[in-house]
């Protein structure tokens, strides 16, 4: 998922960056607004943590390894925090792992932290099924929309520029054809951090409901 | 009496196709001095220098067929070479003058790029040996086993060059999994603290 450096041309990695300084100031600006900015600094923290460790968790299916992202889990849990922390945890993955790179830091932020960002807005629409639903049955079945839409849509953006930036030199048939196959294992990983985000916050609910975004 | 045409006509024939054959006689020796003029196929072996790529994901898993372009020192834009690595995410290749060269694998929007430094000594002109016995081996190399790095290349110790310092190098810094643990333990530990410090510095926080 995480794109590495020397893949992409300058001019998308340029583009990344762009986008990811646009959506950082206006996700800390939304926050800035909030009565206490700093009161879910911690839970952001920890979620940073957990997203940091996630893509050290691999899951062999082939022709690549894919890993657990959680950008999803965190559009959820976190809200507009969730594009700074994602933007945190992939700066230290890049340094400490070289998983993804620091050329490709903005792209992979736009492209994971944008997807949060619509998880998050997935989420926040959860008030209106719960006259239908119940309350615990509207934040299970929006958290798992939310989780699985967040990593849905990143791997339709990874899918679209590593497509589109096939270098020249390389076979495009079975480079796209290896393309396409990581995206459909992927489809496994998208279900299990549905069902994730809807466990996390299950839990959340009936242990400490007041960690539940608003 | 009706017998002699023919006699003389088969006495013609023959002397045509000497005449013929005459012709030819130059041109076949000429043909077994350039040694394969027609069917005949000659295989020669040298040995060389030759550098492998050993691709691999960091999980361990090597990348197998995944496509590779070579980049020679002079042209960094166009691939002078391009192929895919065997099952064990192998890839060979001999540079033939000396430089930087650049060696990308690439797999599902996976990869990285190495830069091979490939000095002139290396390069210098192996003996090259021909014999009767043909052979499809071209190159010389040792196997490379235990790579868990990234993109690691290790030259081969080619058994006609003696005494030639193999060098090797890697895309990434290997490190262990203590290493990797305790590298993770530091950031995780960091945020733990911020999460503590905010918590703690603001008392109308949630946590």
């Amino acid at each position: 998922m995480h794109i590495p450096d020397g893949l992409l041309p300058p001019q998308v990695c340029v583009g990344g960056y762009a986008i990811t300084g646009l959506a950082t100031w206006y996700s800390l600006r939304q926050i800035n607004r909030r009565e206490d900015p700093s009161a879910e600094v911690p839970k952001a923290a920890l979620m940073t943590a957990a997203f940091f460790l996630a893509s050290s968790i691999h899951i062999p299916i082939p022709p690549a390894s894919v890993h657990l992202v959680l950008n999803g889990l965190l559009g959820v849990v976190l809200g507009y925090f969730a594009f700074p922390a994602i933007l945190i945890g992939l700066f230290f993955q890049a340094i400490m792992f070289q998983h993804g790179g620091l050329t490709t830091l903005g792209v992979n932020a736009a492209m994971m932290g944008g997807a949060a960002l619509l998880a998050s807005f997935i989420y926040s629409l959860h008030p209106i099924a719960k006259k239908w639903l119940g309350d615990r049955w509207t934040i299970l079945s929006f958290a798992f929309v939310g989780g699985a839409t967040g990593l849905c849509f990143s791997v339709l953006i990874f899918l679209g520029l590593v497509i589109t930036q096939i270098p020249a030199g390389f076979n495009a048939e079975a480079e796209r054809a290896a393309i396409y196959g990581l995206a459909i294992a992927h489809l496994p990983i998208i279900l299990l951090e549905g069902f994730f985000t809807a466990a996390i916050m299950l839990f959340f609910y009936r242990v400490k409901p007041e960690l539940l975004p608003d | 009496m009706k017998g002699q045409p023919i006699i003389w006509q088969r006495i013609r024939w023959q002397r045509i196709r000497w005449q013929h054959l005459g012709a030819l006689l130059p041109l076949v020796l000429l043909g077994m001095a350039e040694r394969a003029i027609a069917h005949g196929v000659v295989l020669e072996y040298n040995a060389t220098q030759a550098y492998e790529v050993t691709a691999a994901y960091d999980t361990g898993t090597p990348m197998a067929e995944a496509q590779v372009a070579v980049f020679s020192p002079d042209n960094p834009s166009e691939p002078w070479m391009t192929g895919t690595t065997d099952a064990e995410g192998r890839f060979l290749f001999t540079p033939p003058s000396p430089g930087n060269w650049e060696v990308q694998v690439r797999q599902a929007g996976h990869g990285d790029l190495v830069v091979i430094a490939v000095e002139g000594e290396a390069i210098a002109a192996a003996p090259t040996a021909e014999s009767g016995s043909p052979s499809t081996e071209a190159t010389d190399t040792t196997d490379t086993p235990g790579v868990d790095t990234e993109t690691a290349m290790e030259s081969p110790a080619t058994t006609l060059t003696p005494g030639e310092s193999s060098n090797s190098g890697s895309s990434s810094p290997s490190i262990t999994g203590l290493q990797r643990g305790l590298m993770a333990g530091s950031v995780v530990w960091g945020f733990v603290g911020t999460a503590l410090f905010f918590s703690q510095r603001n008392p109308t926080t949630k946590r």
